[in-house]
């Protein structure tokens, strides 16, 4: 078992860094001159999370709601859509295919 | 009051075309909206040829179903194929989906009218509508105040009878908050009984798809017309019981109405005394009230955010300017392509919800709050298992306060999450409720009260919303706005 | 090798991915077919539209049950699906659903020449990312092969030379082509293999620092990247440096491996169970069932064929390597006294007829197996000889008629002794020099005399007998 205090104070604390890794993970631009201020607001946040690590630790599995298991379908083709469809919300396209232009 | 079943018998009986109907709710959204901002996408032209449709049928002396006809609103979250989609959200600008959500797939083929796509927070994160991109859909009793959120829209333009009826979608009481807030019905379904195929994805493991609608009979009129198994959807069971509409009306003598503490803390004195008049008033229908402790909803708040954040820095991945919606106009390659579509295209909300879903989930720290906010999340599913041993339905507040005044949401985030401490216990456990105005505050803005059960009792809690309604109709109350039915 | 990397073992573990070959993807219904015009294999599902779901197509699953219980893996009673977050544009939900926590087949082995068993770890299964063209700095992408079902079989770190490495990937292939899951066309794609390497002085027990090499297509490939690898990481150690944990790529133009990952690519998955899809559950029936519907595999027939039938060890490889060879060498077989003869027909005569391993593979033949099986039977009842079965497997292989479409009664009727002695009495008149050469001492012209024998009796002669006979004749 870990200790419940020393844990939550572990995990707790976010730095520069956490926002700026998991912004590059979530694939999002932090300006430097916002990057102070949305720490701060995660650190909020995160401690705000961080209730849960004092609740009483349970063996209450969750596996989904209603305990549903086995649905499949069956291995039966069904028609595609065209390949106009496909590409009718794409912002650049070109040649049939989705397209991301070099623009250096 | 401009309900399904006013409306149904005005066709029926000819009193006016459905052409007439539908024109003289577009004409009234054209009145209104500007001030109201329900809708953010009026659909006039696909609204007129249903109606044309419709009134053929009626012409040719065909029968015509209880939802054929009606003009509605679908939140701006459900997709409908040809009809620009967007959550509101500036990255989804310009996407028109090129195939129906389930639930639309259903309504259209009932020939519902639809009006167009209303409101909401962004990717349906909020609790005012205020995270909109097309700015907030406000209050049909008081436009300073907000209409709520997510499904701002749709509860603005059902309170503001700019839409008879409307779907949203309740992650952690996006169906309810609204709905209380403007004094009107809303349900959220047992998980599973209404299809999300079509559901633009916010937290797929809590979100539901629920009617918003006049009165607890609309309620049930349309939950049993969208409630059904789908195959497109893993997560569906649809809905197995009788049709809710049929028991509405069946005595509540003997069923025990619970009350847990919990929910009744920190909550504002004027909606704790209406909720307790409430509970008078079933007792006064010979239902017993009783009172229990609900510890573990100590923790719900923090586990919705977590789940919910986790959930949605996943769905929300797949926006990077490829497939559809919007894309950044200068980039240096794919990579700084996809991150400066991103951060312009996301609101700060969203962005504030998928980095604190990123944490949550990265390495390091998944144990600490993913994991142990699962765990925790079946130990609030057992204590309402237990709590239904000792009642058959829940009654507490649906949101701590009533309609706050516009601007204040946006200023403190952690602020805005409590207003959801009465409402994401049911997403959580999976479970139905369902919210119904039950009095005013001295301002006049209106107080909803919810009935929750459990899992695919649907038919129960619309019966004890159902008798309520029948007892304190004046709680029901139409605003200025609108068709005048 | 150089001399110094006799002091290393090479240490080297297996990601396998394997296209199944199911009718559809894995979580819609369209096609997995391979090639197709851009984006028309295609829907709202696989291209990740908003609010669309998954649904986990059933025979996926049963394949990579089978998959399991090939390589002797225990089937898990409950596994789930997860979500492997990473952005990618090949990738169209910016997560690829995929089994982390709860994999469908867990351990296992396969079970190599040597005797070494590659223990695997488990095997999971996953949906394939669609593809990208790079042309003049410009990304097309194409999500036609988006979502076609994948399993991933997992190997510890068990194999120690670059024969075991091929060996590993030939045998997973062949058994996987057994039991009818995957093509595993390596040059397709529908067979991939990234490596997992590192050395350590031999005799020490520690691992040394892996390097991935990704996404080969190729077992010349693997072979050639594993080589290079091995190499650089010993030189690298030599020379005082260390390896650095990285993913490589392998070019086969330069045969060098380098860096593939930019700093823009941060990993962490952060996998999380998917919510869209519910629990799999498979029951010790079900897996029953499945297990008796598995062909008998390679490596098993292999040994029943050496024990068994007594075949020598290579004919029973060379039989074994495609299911449709081994099928048809059974089918022959059925009632034969000599099996050993079965597989020469096989090896001899149908193999010069079918010469690639893609022919050998499909192992259409003209001669159905029963046909063989009748030719061999009448061999077997002393009916024909052998040189007359040879012609005649050849005729039948020219015009897929059977055997009797070529033989007569008389030809099939054995001769008597007084035939047999007139015909030795004439071969040795009509070939007075052969005659002569024998006298003078040349063993072999007797041979020419009794093939004179063979031929004018139609093959029927018995030419031990023969050659006694006529040895009798010249005194």
């Amino acid at each position: 078992m870990t200790c419940p205090v020393l844990f939550e104070r572990l995990v707790s604390m976010v730095t520069r860094e956490d926002v700026e890794n998991i912004a590059l993970l979530s694939k999002l631009f932090v300006p430097e001159e916002e990057l102070d201020g949305l720490t701060k607001s995660m650190q909020e946040i995160i401690d705000f999370a961080d209730t849960i690590n004092n609740a009483p630790s349970a063996d209450d599995s969750f596996d989904n709601i209603n305990n549903l298991s086995n649905v499949f379908r069956e291995d039966e083709v069904i028609p595609s859509y065209s390949n106009e469809e496909i590409l009718s919300n794409a912002p650049e396209q070109a040649e049939d295919h989705f397209l991301v232009r070099n623009r250096e | 009051m401009g309900t399904i079943s006013k409306i149904h018998e005005m066709l029926t009986t000819k009193q006016c075309s459905c052409e007439e109907l539908a024109k003289s709710y577009l004409d009234q959204i054209e009145k209104s909206n500007g001030e109201l901002n329900a809708y953010v996408n009026v659909t006039a032209d696909e609204a007129l040829a249903t109606a044309q449709t419709v009134d053929k049928k009626i012409a040719s002396g065909e029968t015509i179903g209880m939802l054929e006809g009606v003009p509605m609103t679908l939140k701006d979250n459900i997709s409908t194929k040809g009809i620009e989609t967007t959550c509101c959200s500036k990255i989804l600008t310009g996407y028109k989906p090129i195939y129906n959500a389930t639930v639309w797939d259903i309504l259209s083929k009932e020939n519902s009218v639809l009006l167009g796509k209303t409101n909401m927070d962004e990717f349906a994160m909020g609790s005012s509508c205020e995270t909109s991109y097309f700015k907030g859909a406000m209050n049909p009793f008081n436009t300073n105040h907000v209409s709520g959120g997510s499904s701002g829209g749709v509860a603005s333009a059902v309170g503001a009878n700019i839409a008879a009826f409307g779907l949203g979608s309740d992650t952690g009481g996006s169906i309810r908050q609204p709905a209380s807030f403007c004094g009107i019905v809303g349900l959220k379904p047992t998980y599973g009984a209404v299809s999300r195929y079509g559901l633009i994805a916010y937290a797929s493991s809590l979100d539901q798809i629920g009617p918003i609608t006049k009165s607890v009979e609309d309620a049930a009129i349309v939950f049993d017309a969208i409630s059904k198994y789908d195959d497109k959807d893993s997560t569906s069971k649809g809905y197995s019981g009788t049709s809710t509409y049929e028991t509405l009306n069946n005595d509540i003598k003997g069923m025990k109405i619970g009350i847990a503490k919990e929910y009744l803390d920190g909550i504002r004195d004027d909606v704790k005394e209406a909720v307790l008049a409430a509970a008078e008033v079933y007792r006064s229908l010979g239902a017993e009230i009783v009172y229990f402790d609900l510890p573990a909803l100590k923790y719900a708040l923090p586990v919705y955010y977590i789940i919910a954040c986790a959930e949605a820095s996943s769905n929300l991945g797949r926006y990077d300017g490829i497939r559809y919606g919007y894309k950044t106009e200068h980039y240096n390659g794919t990579h700084d392509m996809i991150c400066r579509t991103r951060s312009e295209g996301f609101g700060d909300e969203v962005k504030r919800r998928i980095l604190l879903g990123t944490y949550v989930l990265s390495a390091g720290y998944y144990d600490a709050y993913y994991k142990k906010a699962q765990n925790l999340r079946g130990t609030i599913v057992k204590a309402f298992d237990e709590a239904f041993e000792k009642c058959d339905v829940i009654l507490a507040p649906t949101v701590p306060m009533t309609a706050f005044e516009k601007g204040r949401a946006v200023s403190d985030p952690i602020e805005t999450y409590l207003t959801d401490i009465c409402t994401v216990p049911v997403n959580i456990a999976g479970l139905p409720g369902v919210s119904v105005p039950c009095g005013f505050n001295a301002k006049g803005m209106p107080i909803g009260m919810q009935i929750i059960g459990k899992s695919f009792s649907e038919a129960q809690i619309l019966n004890v919303a159902y008798k309520y309604q029948q007892a304190a109709g004046e709680n029901f109350k139409d605003t200025k706005w609108g068709v005048k039915l | 090798m150089g001399c110094k990397a006799v002091n290393y073992e090479l240490v080297a573990g297996f990601e396998t991915h394997i296209e199944l070959a199911t009718k559809t993807k894995i979580f819609c219904g369209c096609t997995t077919q391979f090639g197709g015009e851009p984006n028309t294999h295609c829907c709202p599902v696989c291209i990740g539209l908003p609010g669309t779901l998954p649904k986990l197509n059933r025979q996926a699953v049963r394949y990579a049950i089978m998959a399991g219980l090939a390589t002797h893996g225990e089937i898990a009673e409950i596994s789930k699906m997860d979500r492997k977050n990473y952005c990618y544009p090949d990738l169209s939900k910016a997560y690829q659903i995929s089994q982390l926590y709860a994999p469908l087949s867990i351990g296992g082995y396969v079970e190599l020449s040597n005797g070494r068993k590659i223990r695997l770890h488990h095997i999971h299964i996953e949906e394939d990312a669609g593809k990208l063209i790079h042309q003049h700095g410009d990304t097309y992408v194409d999500y036609n092969r988006g979502g076609v079902p994948l399993i991933e079989i997992v190997s510890e770190p068990d194999i120690r030379s670059i024969d075991e490495a091929r060996e590993y990937v030939e045998k997973l292939q062949q058994v996987m082509r057994y039991i009818g899951i995957s093509d595993c066309k390596m040059q397709e794609g529908s067979m991939r293999c990234d490596v997992n390497i590192s050395v350590r002085p031999v005799g020490s027990e520690k691992l040394g620092t892996r390097t991935e090499i990704k996404n080969m297509n190729s077992i010349n490939n693997i072979a050639k990247a594993m080589e290079y690898e091995f190499e650089r990481q010993v030189d690298l150690i030599e020379s005082g440096g260390q390896v650095v944990q990285e993913t490589l790529r392998y070019d086969d133009a330069t045969n060098t491996t380098s860096s593939m990952r930019s700093k823009e690519d941060a990993h962490d998955y952060r996998y999380f169970r998917d919510p869209d899809l519910v629990t799999i559950n498979v029951s010790k029936e079900e897996v029953e069932e499945i297990k008796s519907t598995l062909p008998e595999l390679p490596t098993e027939k292999c040994n029943r064929y050496v024990e068994e039938l007594s075949l020598p060890e290579k004919d029973a490889q060379l039989l074994t390597k495609y299911r449709n060879i081994s099928e048809y060498f059974d089918k022959a077989c059925v009632g034969v006294k000599s099996p050993k003869t079965v597989a020469n027909f096989i090896i001899g005569q149908i193999f010069s007829r079918v010469e690639t391993e893609a022919d050998k593979e499909v192992f259409a033949v003209a001669v159905s197996p029963e046909q063989l099986n009748e030719l061999v039977k009448l061999l077997d009842s002393g009916k024909i000889r052998n040189n007359l079965a040879k012609s005649t497997l050849e005729k039948m292989l020219d015009s897929g008629k059977g055997a009797l479409e070529f033989l007569d009664e008389s030809d099939m009727g054995g001769l008597d002794e007084n035939t047999l002695n007139e015909l030795c009495r004439q071969a040795v008149e009509s070939n007075p020099k052969a005659v002569e050469d024998y006298k003078n001492g040349k063993e072999k012209a007797i041979k020419a005399i009794v093939g004179n024998v063979m031929k004018n009796s139609r093959g029927k002669a018995d030419a031990a007998l023969a050659e006694s006979k006529i040895k009798e004749l010249i005194g």
